[in-house]
């Protein structure tokens, strides 16, 4: 009994600093936003939004964020429809080697780091004749979304009851009926989920995205230009509200994601 | 390359079966298997200042075999990819078996809390990790403050210590993912008897766990040697000179001063064969002591 209790207790206590350490540099972060000291140093000497208007009064800031929202929305559209058909034909086939050897490719890019991905496709485009920009950038990151999307996807769709198809072409209903009437009622909130979650690895990334967007900006090549100039407080307020923007998408697809199915 | 598998055998049915597999094959054809195929090709042209001349020659890979810098660069590469992997692997098994087995249901929540980190701010996180290691960093200055010590340390940053923290903290959760569901195929009754028949802690982790979890252990290895292998943005944030690693150099092959495309290429595929040939002698080194 004492035995459990102790080592509950530890547990309790080893768990807790992991997750401090995985988020102490996102709370770090979001407090030295609202510092007026521009060093981030202990202790603090007083709170201000000087840094979020800085951050706005940034010419480039506007068009990176409207870029990032464009490449999110591809990447949640391309990755979530794909995907989510991907898993989805998955689920039909009989035979579970297959399947298993299906998913571990479609995983493939999650394992392969995204500098290779970002220069494989640089060459490509190159190859190809496409000029480096929004366009080549919105298909690296729906390639790299469809991976989580495809993972996602089939963890929810492991509860899909299919008898429910076959019923209905039982009696009579098209393939075509099935899938609009009974399908994809049933798995729109998963494709939904699936899609915030494709926006949220978009709007974050940034290995693929350096290799081929050229001249053009998203958030984090912005973020990214700012910290390499040195230190500028404006960078953890663009930061912190990066970071909003990303934890809404992730807990709304979570919340989505888990409704019905 | 799906479209043979039917159940019926019947080409009509196994292609109405096939169809949704479609679009993201081809997807995944033409953007992600071209491309690394084009990468290879790559490899093997010769670069004029941009313009990309086509050959076959063998010169890119003799020049990385012949220099020194790019061995002590690959390395170290390794090194760090090693010694990430051998705290990533160990300390995500301790979370998922805490998770698992300790707090049960409650576990959960906290593999939530785990994966929100996984998708919160990549290029944020390893700035966060420099503000927090920095010379006159949190750390530094907190310590300093609260009178612990007189001079800031100095290894905290632009150190190889200071890249295995930023991507400890970056790989743990993606390790977490595939250990985690892997334990939880492991029925409790198996511990217990095992506990009840009097095996140390040490037996049930060599005879128990890690045999049933080892598909998530390996995913988890993999997930986290290959991926701080091939990082460039945690070296050139938080490493110093002294430890700059080869995602750096192939980074600025492709997109830097005096670039070369070609160099860049070989240096990638020498790397992607030097680390996969390495994980699969890992993963037969773990089989031989598992079975053992």
């Amino acid at each position: 009994m004492v035995k459990a209790l102790s080592s509950n207790l530890l547990a309790r206590g080893f768990l807790t600093l992991v997750l401090l350490y995985l988020y102490a540099p996102i709370v770090v972060i979001v407090l030295f936003s609202f510092t007026t000291s521009p060093r981030l140093s202990m202790p603090i000497e007083g709170l201000t939004l000087a840094w979020y208007q800085n951050a706005f009064a940034n010419p480039l800031i506007t068009k990176a964020l409207t870029n990032s929202l464009i490449l999110a929305a591809i990447a949640a559209i391309g990755a979530g429809l794909m995907g989510a058909a991907f898993a989805f034909g998955m689920m039909k086939l009989v035979q579970p080697r297959l399947r298993q050897a299906l998913l571990a490719a479609s995983l493939l890019p999650a394992v392969v780091p995204l500098l290779v991905i970002g220069i494989s496709l640089a060459v490509l485009f190159h190859g190809l004749g496409l000029p480096q920009g929004l366009r080549n950038t919105a298909i690296g990151h729906v390639l790299v979304s469809l991976p989580f999307v495809v993972l996602t996807m089939n963890a929810r769709l492991e509860t899909f009851d299919f008898t429910t198809l076959e019923a209905a072409r039982d009696l009579g209903a098209s393939s075509f009926q099935t899938f609009r009437d009974i399908t994809f009622p049933q798995i729109r909130p998963s494709i939904v989920g699936a899609a915030l979650l494709a926006a949220a690895l978009s709007l974050d990334e940034f290995v693929v995205t350096w290799f081929n967007i050229g001249n053009e900006q998203s958030v984090p090549v912005l973020v990214w230009g700012l910290m390499r100039r040195g230190v500028d407080p404006s960078i953890n307020a663009l930061a912190s509200m990066l970071l909003f923007l990303l934890v809404c998408l992730v807990i709304g697809s979570n919340f989505i994601g888990r409704r019905n199915t | 390359m799906t479209a043979t598998t039917g159940t019926t055998g019947r080409w009509g049915e196994a292609g109405v079966v096939a169809r949704p597999l479609l679009p993201a094959s081809l997807f995944y054809v033409v953007f992600f298997a071209v491309p690394m195929l084009a990468l290879f090709v790559l490899s093997f042209w010769r670069a004029n200042g941009f313009v990309l001349i086509p050959d076959l020659t063998f010169d890119n890979y003799e020049k990385i075999a012949t220099s020194s810098l790019y061995r002590v660069l690959i390395l170290r590469t390794i090194t760090v990819g090693f010694i990430t992997a051998a705290i990533v692997v160990p300390l995500a098994f301790a979370v998922s078996y805490v998770m698992r087995f300790v707090f049960e249901t409650r576990g959960q929540v906290i593999l939530q809390l785990i994966l929100l980190s996984l998708f919160s701010g990549y290029l944020v996180r390893i700035y966060a990790w420099r503000t927090i290691l920095g010379k006159q960093g949190l750390l530094n200055s907190t310590l300093q403050w609260m009178g612990l010590i007189d001079r800031p340390l100095e290894f905290l940053i632009y150190s190889n210590f200071a890249i295995v923290i930023t991507l400890t903290g970056l790989l743990l959760p993606l390790a977490v993912l595939p250990i985690y569901s892997a334990m939880s195929n492991i029925s409790r009754d198996y511990l217990e008897a095992a506990r009840d028949l009097g095996a140390p802690a040490y037996t049930l982790i060599r005879t128990i766990l890690v045999p049933m979890a080892l598909p998530g252990l390996r995913t988890a290895f993999a997930f986290a040697f290959l991926l701080a292998a091939g990082d460039f943005v945690t070296p050139t944030l938080v490493g110093g000179t002294q430890s700059l690693l080869i995602g750096n150099v192939i980074a600025d092959q492709f997109r830097g001063i005096g670039s070369n495309w070609p160099l860049g290429a070989a240096l990638a595929f020498v790397t992607i064969g030097i680390v996969l040939t390495l994980y699969f002698v890992v993963m037969r080194l773990i089989r031989w002591v598992t079975t053992w």
